[in-house]
């Protein structure tokens, strides 16, 4: 984690980005999404993977918007991504069909309850605010037992309609990845842009001297419960996609386990790194698919790798990723 | 008197690290706090800079009462802080360390979108700042990288950031050679004469303290035993014994 802040730092010390390049990446990135569900045109269940990964990925990366910026750690981050689930569900059974409605009902209403919790969660330090957060997110998983005649309880939420947009009906699966890559991408480049931003560097100044910060008028609790609200919103927004597309939702996707999974696609990419919780995301769901239809005892291997991985490369896949780039251009300088 | 404290008092435990502490500082002035190790100097600044709060007392700023006021408001105020342990941004590079504070005074802290022309500015001003503590041509190194007597230099820098009315340093010259401690002497000299700034300074070296002083308080166990100007306190019996070891009125 050390080494990651010295890199991020290397991007605030850095120039501004230069424009023709940003044109290139962009054309790059929508190029590889357009055309992405073409090369799996015969495929259906593999585009659905591609979209389950995706929104794995949006949640990954939610979650890297608090640990990443602030150091704040959450066991119970699913229970955002659950939030989001359940209310985007409801509301499409009750209030509009509409899918950029429901997302934004969705997003104010987390935004307002996640402030509304955040605010006494924030108060606490280091492990206190990590086991508070498993226990905020049993609670809500309990309410859904609770409220079982209108969440479904065991057996989840379901019957959610198709969902439409400008009154057309969003069904077909290169659409649905259309709008999970684009909603990742756009959250992608907005977090890029704010961690450059005042309020990026104010994070991670309070990630590494919160006494400091409070003593440069920096209101510390309030940048933490930015970065928990704005945290939370997204993973609901990947919530509310993903019940959209799946047509249900199940009490396990806000389950400490769930929580696990989230939390090991950032350890797993790379803390704060932001691209790299998402390819952490990409790479275990992909990896879940395949190994989970070899064996049961899936998970054992997956916790041994995940403990592999924090001890060889500490960094993540991006870490590891940029060290082998960083070798490769000091071998090629040093070959000219 | 910019700053006034007043019977102020803290115990940890059984022990009252400062006890009944009466201090007035008037404005434009260096004032120096000295006193052997544990004599409550720090304690007293973390009482008056809002780190801890005081069982008893309190602390006036320009007829405000701060009393257990947060750093956070006091910083707001134009009361500004260095520390005994270098507090800085170890993994941030020198120049954002001092850049962040500037943000905060002008209340850009949350901004996402920022002007270029804005950044810039911030940027400019964190360099000036810089060259004043000595660290001109350090601006893109990691903080944690810097040399020891550096570090002391940016923890001033980033002080200085908040244009305060009052700063108070905790050891600012400890761990820096001969040089660098003429540097951030003068620097503080400056800060007096040009800035009308009011610098309130603990300092283990007498010798420097007296030089650069308009008024000496004098701590240990807690209490005052001696205030008045720098003459004086050379000559103050109480002072003479509290220093064991003689080496004071050199
Ligand atoms: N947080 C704390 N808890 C318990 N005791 C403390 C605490 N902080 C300081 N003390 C004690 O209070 C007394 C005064 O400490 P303080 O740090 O204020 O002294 P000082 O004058 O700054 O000394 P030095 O010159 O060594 O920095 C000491 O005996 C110290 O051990
Ligand atoms: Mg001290």
């Amino acid at each position: 984690m050390r080494e990651q802040l010295t890199a991020d730092a290397g991007v605030i010390a850095g120039q501004p980005p230069r424009r023709g390049k940003a044109i290139l990446v962009i054309a790059a990135v929508a190029a590889v999404g357009a055309v992405f569900p073409f090369l799996l045109a015969g495929e259906p269940f593999l585009l659905m993977l591609a979209s389950y990964a995706l929104t794995a990925a949006i949640v990954a990366l939610s979650l890297d918007l608090l640990t990443g910026n602030t150091g704040l750690l959450s066991f119970g981050h699913a229970a955002w991504y659950g939030f989001g689930a359940y209310a985007a569900g409801l509301l499409s059974k009750t209030v509009t069909s509409d899918i950029v409605l429901l997302v934004l009902m969705t997003m104010l209403a987390t935004a307002v309850i996640a402030t509304l919790i955040g605010a006494v969660l924030v108060r606490q330090i280091g492990k206190t605010f990590a086991i508070l957060t498993l226990a905020f997110s049993q609670i809500i998983f309990a309410i859904v037992f609770v409220f079982s005649g209108l969440t479904g309880g065991e057996d989840g939420l379901q019957g959610i309609p198709v969902p439409t947009f400008f009154g057309l009906q969003v069904f077909k699966p290169e659409v649905w990845f259309w709008i999970f890559y684009g909603v990742l991408v756009i959250s992608l480049a907005f977090a890029l842009h704010v961690r450059r931003s005042p309020l990026g560097k104010a994070w991670l100044a309070i990630r590494d001297n919160a006494e400091r910060a409070s003593f440069i008028g920096m209101n510390v609790n309030r940048l933490k419960l930015i970065a928990y609200s704005s945290s939370a919103t997204l993973a609901a927004v990947a919530g509310a996609l993903f019940v959209l597309f799946n047509g249900a939702a199940s009490p396990d996707l806000l389950s400490w386990f769930e929580s696990g999974k989230i939390l090991m696609y950032v350890v797993l990419g790379g803390v704060g790194t932001l691209v790299g919780p998402i390819l952490g995301a990409i790479a275990f769901t992909v990896a879940e698919h395949y190994v989970s239809s070899f064996t049961d005892a899936w998970l054992i291997y997956f916790g041994g790798l995940f403990v592999l991985m924090v001890i060889v490369a500490p960094g993540g896949i991006f870490g590891a990723l940029s060290g082998i780039w960083t070798r490769g251009a000091a071998s090629r300088e040093a070959a000219q | 008197m910019i700053l006034s404290v007043s019977q102020l008092t803290k115990n940890f435990g059984g022990l009252r690290a400062v006890n009944k502490v009466d201090l007035a500082i008037a404005p434009a002035t260096i004032h120096s706090i000295i006193g052997p190790n544990g004599a409550g100097k720090t304690t007293l600044f973390n009482l008056i800079t809002g780190s801890i709060k005081p069982v008893d007392g309190s602390v006036r700023f320009r007829d405000r009462d701060i009393t257990g006021w947060s750093p956070q408001r006091l910083a707001k105020l134009g009361v500004a802080r260095t520390f005994q342990r270098t507090s800085i941004y170890a993994r941030l590079d020198v120049l954002e360390n001092v850049a962040l504070a500037i943000r905060s005074r002008e209340g850009m802290t949350t901004s996402v979108w920022q002007p270029a022309s804005a950044e810039r500015r911030v940027r400019d001003e964190a360099t000036d700042i810089l060259a004043k503590v000595g660290l001109r041509g350090r601006e893109a190194v990691l903080a944690g990288n810097l040399a020891h007597g550096y570090q002391r230099s940016l923890d001033i820098a980033i002080g200085l950031a908040l244009n305060p009315a009052l700063i108070l340093m905790d050891e600012p010259l400890a761990g820096m050679s001969r040089g660098d401690r003429e540097t951030v002497a003068s620097l503080i000299t400056m800060l007096r004469d040009t800035l009308g700034l009011t610098v309130v300074v603990v300092e283990h070296d007498v010798g420097m303290v007296m030089r650069l002083s308009d008024r000496i308080t004098v701590m240990q166990h807690g209490t005052v035993i001696a205030d008045a100007p720098p003459a004086e306190i050379r000559g103050n019996e109480a002072v003479r014994n509290a220093y064991l070891h003689g080496n004071f009125a050199q």
